[in-house]
C-alpha cells in the first residue's frame, strides 16, 4: 500500500518510530510527505530527533517501526533496496566527513568509479564539473586537510551532487563551520534548491529557510509540532513551544 | 613549537660515567677474571669456508643458519600478515558469529606460550597433517632442479616438513597479534567514514578496501613493524624442533666447539644486524607516508 501511494511525492514517511538503545524515543509514529523539488528545513532543539529522522531517510540507522518510501522504494531490510536508496539519496553531514587520504578530485569520484562504474575520464570530468559548480576547481589536487571548513563542505556537497541524487539531505551543514564561511556553503545550498533539489535540511538558519524552503517543519520529543511555510513560522507561530524556540535562535 | 636544543646535563654525565663503569667492570670479569681462553680465529670458519674441490667460498652452518631464519621470517611474516589480517577483520564485522571466530583464535593464541604451541605444532601438523598431504614425497618425487628451486625458496627436502611446520606455527601465533592490530586500527577510523562512504552506496568490501584500510594502515604501522621484528626474534624459539636456522646452528656450533661466548657473541650480532635493518627500513617507510598531506 504504501508504494503505490508516491505518485507526486518523492518521500513518503508513514509512522515511523525509532528508539535508541539507551531508552531515548527519538522517533514517535512520524510522519510526513516531500514533493520533488520540495526544499524542507527542519528545525528543533537538540535532541528533538530531527537528526535522527534524516539518517533514517538512508538507512543509517534502523526504524523500529513503520514505513518509508523514497522514489517508489521501499527502504527494507533488503541490502538491494538499501543500496538503491543509497545511490539516489546524498547527503551531507556537520563534520564533512571527506576522505583525507584522497585527493578533492578522489574524493568526489570515488563514488562515481566504485558505485556508477564510470571510467576514470568520464569521473574526472564530471568531478571538475561539479568543482567549479561549487567555485573551488582550483583547489581538485589538495587534500582536505589543507582546505579551509567551508571549502571542505562544499567539496562534500559536490562529492554527494556526484552520484546524481534525487535528494539531497543536509545534516546541520554548517553548524560547525566559522561564521565567515557560512555563507559560502549556504549559496551553493541556495543554488541547488533553485536548480530543483529535493532537499531536507536540518538547520537553524533562518535566514535560508525564509529565502528558499517551502516548508519549515518543528520538531520536538520525536514528534512534528508544527508545519508551515517560513513566513508562517516568522509572523504567527501557533504553538508555544514553537515561539519558545524561535525565540531563542534568532 | 618548543625549540629542542640537545644539551648535556650533568646527570647525563653521571649516569654515561655510571655506564661506562659497568661495562668497563663485565668486560674486566670477562677478560681477566674469568679463566676464559678467547678464541675469535675459530668463529669465521663457521661463516664461510673454502670449497677445495669447487674452488670457490660457501657458506658455512652459521650463514646458513642465518639464511634458513631469513626464509623462515619472510614465509612466516607473509602468512601471519594474512591470518592477521583475516582475523582483525573478522573482529570487527557485524556478525557475531565471525567476532566469536576471530575473538577465539586470539585469546586461545594468546594465552598459551609460544613453545608450547611449537609443540603441538610439530606433533600436529608436521607428524599428522603433511604426510597425510603427501608433501614430502611429492617433493621427492621433483627433478634435482625443481628441488633446488624450493630448496632457495623453503627448505631441503630432509628438512622441509620440519620448515613448514615452523612457518605455520610462527605465523599462526604471531598472526594473533598483527590480529589485534588490525582490529585497533580499523577501529580507530572515526565513525563519520563509515557514514559517509555508506551514504554514498559503497557496499562493505568498498569501504573496507577503499577507506578504512588505507587509513588504518598508516595508523598501525609502527606496531605492525614491530611485530615483523617480533617474527625474526621469535623464529629463534623453532630451533627446538630441529629446524637449522641461526640459533639451532649457533647451538651445534658451539658443542662441536665450546667457544660458548664468542658463538653467542656472533649469533647476537646476526640477529641485531638483521632487525636494525627492517627498523630502519620501517623509519624510513613512515616518515615517507608522513610527507604525503594527510
Amino acid at each position: 500500500m504504501p508504494v503505490k501511494d508516491s505518485g507526486d511525492y518523492i518521500i513518503v514517511v508513514e509512522n515511523i518510530s525509532k528508539t535508541f538503545p539507551d531508552g531515548v524515543k527519538a522517533l514517535v509514529d512520524f510522519s510526513t510527505r516531500i514533493h520533488r523539488g520540495e526544499v524542507v528545513v527542519v528545525i528543533g532543539p537538540s535532541g528533538s530527533g530531527k537528526s535522527t529522522f534524516l539518517r533514517c531517510l538512508n538507512g543509517l540507522e534502523e526504524i523500529d517501526s513503520g514505513a518509508i518510501t523514497i522514489d517508489g522504494i521501499a527502504l527494507n531490510d533488503h541490502k538491494k533496496s538499501r543500496l538503491e536508496i543509497r545511490k539516489e539519496v546524498g547527503m551531507v553531514f556537520q563534520q564533512f566527513n571527506l576522505f583525507p587520504h584522497m585527493t578533492v578530485l578522489e574524493n568526489i569520484s570515488l563514488a562515481q568509479r566504485r558505485v556508477r562504474k564510470k571510467s576514470k575520464e568520464q569521473a574526472r570530468d564530471m568531478s571538475m564539473d561539479l568543482l567549479k559548480k561549487v567555485g573551488i576547481a582550483e583547489k581538485a589536487d589538495n587534500y582536505p586537510g589543507q582546505l579551509s571548513g567551508g571549502q571542505q563542505q562544499r567539496v562534500a556537497i559536490a562529492r554527494a551532487l556526484a552520484m546524481m541524487p534525487k535528494v539531497m539531505l543536509f545534516d546541520e551543514a554548517t553548524s560547525a563551520l566559522d561564521p565567515e564561511m557560512i555563507g559560502e556553503v549556504l549559496d551553493v545550498m541556495k543554488a541547488l534548491a533553485s536548480e530543483g533539489m529535493t532537499m531536507i535540511c536540518v538547520t537553524h538558519e533562518m535566514g535560508f529557510a525564509r529565502e528558499v524552503s517551502d516548508r519549515v517543519i518543528f520538531m520536538e520529543d520525536g514528534k512534528i509540532i508544527e508545519a508551515g511555510t517560513a513566513e508562517h513560522f516568522f509572523s504567527a507561530p501557533a504553538e508555544d513551544r514553537t515561539r519558545l524556540f524561535l525565540s531563542q535562535i534568532l | 613549537m618548543h625549540n629542542r636544543k640537545t644539551r648535556i646535563t650533568g646527570l647525563d654525565v653521571v649516569v654515561t660515567v655510571l655506564l661506562l663503569a659497568l661495562a668497563a667492570f663485565i668486560v674486566y670479569r670477562l677478560v681477566v677474571k674469568l679463566n676464559y681462553k678467547w678464541n675469535w680465529a675459530i668463529i669465521p670458519q663457521y661463516l664461510m669456508f673454502f670449497d677445495e674441490a669447487e674452488g670457490r667460498w660457501k657458506a658455512n652452518v652459521l650463514l646458513q643458519g642465518l639464511f634458513t631464519t631469513i626464509r623462515l621470517s619472510v614465509w612466516a611474516t607473509l602468512m601471519a600478515t594474512v591470518f592477521g589480517l583475516v582475523a582483525g577483520v573478522l573482529r570487527t564485522t557485524p556478525r557475531l558469529f565471525n567476532r566469536l571466530v576471530g575473538r577465539a583464535y586470539v585469546e586461545l593464541i594468546r594465552n598459551v606460550p609460544p613453545l608450547v604451541l611449537i609443540f603441538i605444532f610439530y606433533f600436529f601438523v608436521s607428524s599428522q597433517i603433511l604426510p597425510l598431504l603427501g608433501v614430502e614425497s611429492f617433493i621427492r618425487s621433483r627433478g634435482p632442479g625443481t628441488q633446488k628451486f624450493l630448496g632457495l625458496l623453503f627448505s631441503t627436502p630432509d628438512l622441509f616438513t620440519a620448515f613448514i611446520s615452523g612457518v605455520v606455527t610462527v605465523a599462526v601465533f604471531q598472526g594473533a597479534y598483527i590480529a589485534e592490530i588490525v582490529r585497533s586500527g580499523i577501529q580507530s577510523i572515526e565513525k563519520g567514514q563509515w557514514e559517509a562512504s555508506y551514504a554514498l552506496g559503497l557496499s562493505w568490501w568498498q569501504q573496507m578496501r577503499d577507506i578504512v584500510m588505507p587509513q588504518a594502515f598508516k595508523r598501525v604501522l609502527p606496531p605492525l613493524a614491530n611485530e615483523f621484528i617480533n617474527t625474526i626474534k621469535y623464529s629463534a624459539i623453532v630451533s627446538i624442533i630441529s629446524i637449522q636456522e641461526l640459533t639451532f646452528q649457533g647451538m651445534q656450533v658451539m658443542a662441536a666447539t665450546h667457544v660458548t661466548i664468542e658463538v653467542w657473541l656472533t649469533i647476537t650480532a646476526i640477529y641485531l644486524i638483521m632487525c636494525l635493518t627492517l627498523s630502519f627500513g620501517v623509519q624510513w617507510l613512515e616518515a615517507k607516508m608522513a610527507r604525503k598531506d594527510f
